[in-house]
């Protein structure tokens, strides 16, 4: 799994990477590279190891063993010297009571030491974000913009993002997106989670992708597309056409309950149009299947 | 029925705290009548005598003193007095725990949304408060009883005393739950309600020597001190009792209904329109920049109302120094005189230095338990794991912390003694201005121990923070009290970090005590960072 490059070219490294809480819950022997300037997603179900993963990186929690690395510095040992290369995201919200937003924002930037104001200002245009308000009066998305805005406020050389776009409006989340594509040109590594693959094929380069705390695979993303499916659902009027059904090229996991036909398809929708054309069809609807049943389907 | 376990798992601490301070300071008490009073009856005649003087001097602070000479009659002026306050303010903690702080967890979201109504959320909070207040109340009788060591204590009267004092709980449970749904956060209902609390219990010592008028009635500790059980054969002021139960029962019905109605988040109060400008720029406050005083920055409204009420307090306890001090020392009891002496109360600059570092020390502990209080939230609710994604090490989060505790008590501490200073002048009496700011300066040591103990206990378990240096802080109080009067050993005074302070205006400063609330505050910082750097944050 691991890509082999020189580790002055390595923006995040993992070897061996363990946190044992018990029970089977962390993350275990995980051996990870993101190169310099790429965006890598780190794919999983909940609970799959995603967030442990990221406060290894940070240097936040301490590794059972093994061992991260950022730009070649240890990222427990040297975690000062990590995190001013670093912006950060969590996935869950701080709470900052009464403070304005500008006020979050001065006093993180006070303790960066290396913050333009304009980056500030520009960010928070882009993301329509009011720094006037009182944290506390803030929704989930606009606190979520506020993350946003702490973690990339600096210009990191790495960004790393945990579950980035949770509360965000779809027109947000194509301007995260549009922040995200800025930073890589400019030289950023961006490092993000998402338990969602239609998320991270908008800016990711690669994706690596783990389960019950370990990666199952890391793969480009145009061989990720290969797995994209739909979970489709069509309710008939009539009864249900079995064999034009069975013979849809793609179509998998086919079940038939009275009226109604559910099944995981893979490719365009053509042959599935194509039989059912002349049916009364009362009801289809189609939605990307959950990570979980991606796995059921590649790594069973 | 789970609604009444999750209640009583949250209120745990509380209990075990306020069963732990309500026995030790009850049974301390009654152990140290027999001291104090003595043995005969002439003795506890002018025990009474002179205590009933001091009572008259401590008007402001404790009931007027009844039948002194007995046990019952000391219980009543000296423990249940203060008493009533402690445990107003523990239902204030826990009704604003239970009006705002599970909303603030956002634990209230969760259990309406599985079907229980805001009332009956609420009112199993209560009923499980209340339940606690009879085990702990029923502790502290029980245990008194058991100390009483012969002395003439029924007890039908004490329980008519626990009759009094959980009406009076009740009733400032009610106030606090009220003033919870007026306000939106947790910190900002438990201040405001102590703040009320104790306007309320001025209110009432300030009508024991003048005419207030009727607006007596509206403070609980009033109504609690109308009934006298303890020296009037366990007869209950229905009229006192009565009013503070209805009180109880009005205010918490209305604080139940504004819950069910106001927004969750929102106050009961109409919402003022925020007509702020929209900005996308950072804040131009350059403070906010600064290590150490970013933090005291932010907390500057906190800072200045513990400094205006340090420089008042320290001004009216000047005020009555000298009739304080001239009914002391006119003790006719060989053993109150040398224990006024030991205490170094025998003088006015003495007494001055006592009154007012004594005072302090407390005041500025329980200050540093705030801070403490801070600190802990800032992990649990994810702002340590904020800061410390900013290239700062954990040693700087501790060392920070600590500095801008002492730059907020320096501040806090420097008004204070120019406010004792100047007032003495004006009383004619004087003092030794090197004294005064020495003394001032080594205020410092007490909240640098408590902080860095707190700090590392916050470090290890951040829930248990601030009752553990709570505990330290009363049992610090209680060895301090006691220890002269029994006469136990200097090992034994000096576990209290307000012993190792000493008296460094009235005597000779006890630099080995300064020395070890030095030690321990430097070795609890070191061990916070150890455990700092060991632990993880966020997880």
């Amino acid at each position: 799994m691991r890509v082999a490059r020189s580790m002055k070219d390595l923006a995040v490294e993992t070897s061996g990477l363990t946190k044992d809480y018990g029970n089977g819950r962390g993350i275990f022997d995980l051996d990870l590279s993101v190169a310099v300037g790429e965006v890598f997603g780190f794919l999983g179900p909940n609970g799959a190891g995603k967030t442990t993963t990221i406060r290894l990186l940070m240097g936040l929690i301490h590794a059972t063993s093994g061992s991260a690395r950022i730009f070649g510095l240890d990222s427990d040992r040297d975690s000062v010297a990590v995190k001013g290369k670093v912006g950060y995201c969590p996935g869950e919200l701080p709470q900052f009571g009464g403070w304005r937003g500008s006020e979050i924002v001065t006093y993180i930037a006070g303790l960066r030491g290396d913050v333009r104001d304009s980056a500030v200002t520009s960010l928070a245009q882009r993301l329509d974000l009011d720094l006037g308000r009182k944290y506390r009066e803030y929704s989930h998305g606009n606190k979520q913009k506020l993350a946003l805005v702490l973690a990339f406020m600096h210009e990191p050389a790495l960004v790393i993002l945990d579950e980035p776009t949770t509360g965000l409006d779809p027109l947000h989340q194509q301007e995260f997106y549009g922040i995200v594509r800025d930073a890589r040109e400019r030289g950023a590594t961006i490092f993000i989670s998402s338990h969602v693959l239609s998320e991270v094929e908008h800016v990711c380069d690669r994706v690596g992708i783990v389960r019950e705390g370990r990666l199952a695979t890391v793969s480009a993303l145009e061989d990720l597309i290969g797995m994209r499916a739909f979970r489709v659902d069509i309710d008939f009027a009539d009864a249900v056409p079995v064999d034009r059904l069975r013979a849809v090229e793609g179509l998998e996991q086919l079940e038939i309950t009275d009226h109604r036909a559910t099944g995981l398809l893979r490719g365009t929708f053509e042959p599935l149009m194509d039989a059912i054309a002349g049916t009364r069809v009362v009801g289809l609807t189609s939605r990307e299947p959950t990570l979980e049943e991606i796995f059921l389907t590649y790594y069973r | 029925m789970t609604l009444f376990r999750v209640a009583l798992k949250q209120q745990t601490v509380g209990l075990i705290a306020m069963v732990i301070g309500g026995v030790l300071g009850g049974v301390l008490n009654a152990l140290a009548f027999v001291q104090l009073a003595g043995a005969t009856e002439p003795e506890r005649a002018a025990f009474a005598q002179q205590m009933a003087v001091l009572g008259a001097q401590l008007s402001y602070m404790l009931p007027a003193p009844v039948r002194l000479d007995t046990l019952g009659g000391y219980l009543e002026w000296r423990l249940f007095g203060l008493m009533a306050l402690v445990f107003g303010v523990w239902a204030a903690i826990s009704a604003s725990g239970s009006g705002r702080g599970d909303e603030e967890r956002g634990l209230v979201e969760q259990w309406i949304a599985a079907g229980i109504s805001r009332a009956r959320y609420l009112v199993s909070r209560v009923a499980v408060f209340a339940a606690i207040a009879v085990v702990v109340i029923g502790a502290m009788l029980g245990l008194i009883l058991l100390s009483a060591r012969g002395e003439p204590l029924a007890a039908a009267d004490l329980l008519a005393m626990g009759v009094n004092l959980f009406a009076t709980t009740l009733c400032c449970f009610g106030i606090a739950l009220l003033i919870a749904q007026l306000v939106a956060t947790r910190r900002n209902a438990a201040g405001t309600t102590a703040g009320v609390l104790i306007a309320l219990f001025l209110v009432n010592g300030a009508g024991r020597t003048s005419d207030v008028g009727p607006i007596r009635w509206l403070s609980p500790f009033y109504l609690f001190e109308r009934s006298r059980p303890l020296t009037g054969a366990g007869a209950l002021d229905p009229i006192g009792v009565g009013v503070l139960l209805g009180a109880a029962a009005i205010l918490t019905a209305v604080g139940v209904v504004a819950f069910a109605r106001r927004d969750l988040g929102g106050t009961a109060l109409p919402r003022r329109t925020d007509r702020h400008r929209v900005t996308r720029s950072p804040s131009v406050d350059p403070l906010l920049r600064l290590p150490v005083i970013a933090p005291l920055r932010q907390q500057i409204d906190w800072v200045a109302s513990w400094l205006i009420a340090f420089v008042a307090l320290s001004g009216f306890m000047i005020s009555i120094t000298r009739s304080i001090v001239d009914a002391l020392t006119s003790s006719a009891v060989p053993f109150l005189r040398a224990y006024f002496e030991r205490a170094g109360l025998n003088a006015y600059d003495a007494f001055v230095g006592i009154i007012w570092l004594s005072t302090a020390t407390l005041l500025l502990s329980i200050y540093a338990i705030t801070q403490v209080a801070s600190w802990s939230a800032d992990d649990a609710e994810g702002r340590l794991a904020t800061m410390l994604s900013a290239p700062i090490s954990r040693t700087r989060v501790i060392v920070e912390r600590l500095a801008t505790l002492l730059v907020a008590v320096a501040l806090i501490a420097a008004a204070s003694s120019v406010a004792v200073y100047v007032a003495a002048a004006r009383q004619d009496i004087p003092l030794d201005r090197g004294r005064v700011a020495l003394a001032a300066t080594l205020l410092l040591t007490i909240p640098f121990a408590f902080g860095s103990i707190g700090q590392l206990v916050a470090v290890w378990r951040p829930r248990i923070a601030v009752v553990a240096l709570s505990a330290v802080a009363v049992f610090s109080y209680l060895v301090q009290q006691f220890a002269p009067l029994f006469g136990w050993p200097d090992w034994v005074a000096n576990l209290s970090l307000y012993t190792l302070y000493g008296t460094p205006m009235s005597g000779e400063v006890k630099w080995s005590g300064v020395a070890g609330l030095v030690g321990i505050g430097v070795v609890a910082s070191i061990l916070s960072i150890a455990a700092l750097r060991r632990r993880d944050v966020g997880a």
